[in-house]
């Protein structure tokens, strides 16, 4: 990994990358959106707006940009650290900008902010929202990497040398290791979000196609989280035997298993029951999906 | 392209100035409502639209709009359709209506309002 870090230091020192620029960025994202995403689900931030002063938002703006150059003081998106000031406010910027486009993207998706709010409303939501993405991009680094794991696996002559082992019973062994990490992940976050009335409240408002958004979302979100991340171990999850071999099956499969828990959940909590429509299981799920996918590749960074 | 003195690439830079452009769009838009605020005290209205009927029920669309400065908050309209002596009632409550806001829902009575004398206001509102 350090080897990685110090090859896209060399090409990023050259000036003219701007694929690793994007990964950057969206390494930074998909820390913010496994930080942000459980807030995004709470009802009181999306009238919070309604009601909030302008000053007041512009004292959350300072307060959120002074913690978040704190934090890039010492930790940042960027894997090269921003060791001038100037360098750890231009980042602060570049953090809160992420911040602010994710979380406004989605309250657009759940459909939190639409041509009906007014601007105040609106920008109290995409303000407080992007509090907790802004300190999740911050972070990235340290959320996603998922260090301890590679330590641990690198001291484990087992997972060094894969050809010495059972191919089969390597490809079962990961299968079970990641559907584990998914089911344990998406129940992680799902179990918190299921009981709560904002399920209900975002699906009276989706319509098919925003459940359709939601569900690319929850793909694009998920499969940035494990695999478009340059700086977490994204080498050695590619390496990787089972059934989730490839990026793209990983994140389908996932999806699938973090919708289904979705689902148990709702279930669980009598959100949904046995004589409920078929297509009311689905549009809960869909909605509760979202943030247990995330939940679920949080749960596989760690695998 | 070499890095410039200040230790960014280009690449690095564009992202700073594309950053520097949202965050400063959304402060000065907070400016905006700053200078430009209004603290007036709320200023409810509605509006209804074309009747629908559906099944032998008459559904009446309502749009209510705070024109006012100041947020609202649980916003109730009433809906009544008096018919020959007999008031059917609607009821419903908005939880938060902002300034220059504009929130749809509609009211369904049981018989043709245009038979009668048909209703619709805000009652009551809270300060948020």
């Amino acid at each position: 990994m350090n080897n990685r870090h110090q090859s896209l230091n060399d090409r990023r020192a050259s000036g003219d990358d701007w694929q690793g620029e994007i990964q950057e960025i969206i390494s930074g994202a998909s820390g913010g959106f496994l930080f942000g995403i459980p807030l995004l689900y709470t009802m009181e931030v999306w009238f919070i707006g309604a009601y909030i002063q302008p000053p007041i938002l512009l004292s959350i703006l300072a307060v959120t940009f002074i913690v978040v150059l704190l934090i890039n003081r010492i930790e940042g998106f960027r894997p090269q650290e921003s060791k001038t000031l100037p360098g750890a406010i231009a980042e602060t910027f570049e953090t809160l900008a992420v911040g602010i486009v994710c979380s406004t993207l989605m309250l657009i998706i759940l459909r939190r902010i639409d041509l009906q709010t007014s601007l105040i409303e609106a920008l109290g939501q995409v303000i407080f929202e992007s509090v907790p993405f802004s300190f999740g991009v911050a972070f990235s680094r340290s959320l996603l990497s998922g260090n301890p794991g590679i330590d641990l696996d690198e001291n484990k002559p087992s997972n060094s040398s894969p050809s010495s082992r059972n191919p089969k019973s390597i490809v079962w062994r990961d299968t079970i290791a990641d559907f584990s990490a998914t089911l344990i992940g998406a129940l992680f976050i799902a179990f918190s979000i299921a009981p709560t009335d904002e399920i209900n409240m975002l699906a009276a408002s989706a319509s098919a196609l925003e459940l359709l958004a939601i569900m690319v979302a929850s793909l694009l979100i998920s499969y940035g989280i494990v695999f478009a991340s340059e700086i977490t171990n994204y080498q050695q999850r590619r390496q990787q035997s089972g059934l989730f071999q490839t990026p793209q099956s990983e994140t389908v499969i996932s999806y699938i298993v973090s919708l289904f828990v979705g689902m148990m959940m709702l279930w669980f909590f009598q959100k949904i029951s046995v004589s409920d429509p078929w297509f009311l299981w689905l549009r809960y799920g869909i909605i509760l999906g979202l943030p247990a996918s995330v939940g679920g590749a949080a749960g596989r960074l760690a695998v | 392209m070499p890095k410039n003195a200040w230790g960014r690439s280009l690449t690095e830079k564009v992202s700073f100035a594309l950053s520097l452009f949202i965050v400063g769009i959304i402060v000065a838009l907070v400016c905006y409502l700053w200078i430009t605020g209004d603290t007036n005290p709320p200023i409810l209205s509605v509006t209804t639209s074309q009747i629908r009927q559906v099944n032998q029920e008459y559904y009446v669309p309502f749009t209510v709009t705070n024109s006012g400065g100041e947020t609202a908050n649980a916003v109730e309209i009433v809906g009544e359709l008096a018919i020959a002596q007999e008031v059917e009632t609607g009821m419903q409550q908005i939880d938060f209506l902002s300034r220059q806001e504009t929130r749809s829902g509609e009211f369904i009575f049981s018989r043709d309002p245009q038979q009668g004398e048909l209703t619709v206001r805000v009652a009551s509102y809270q300060q948020p």
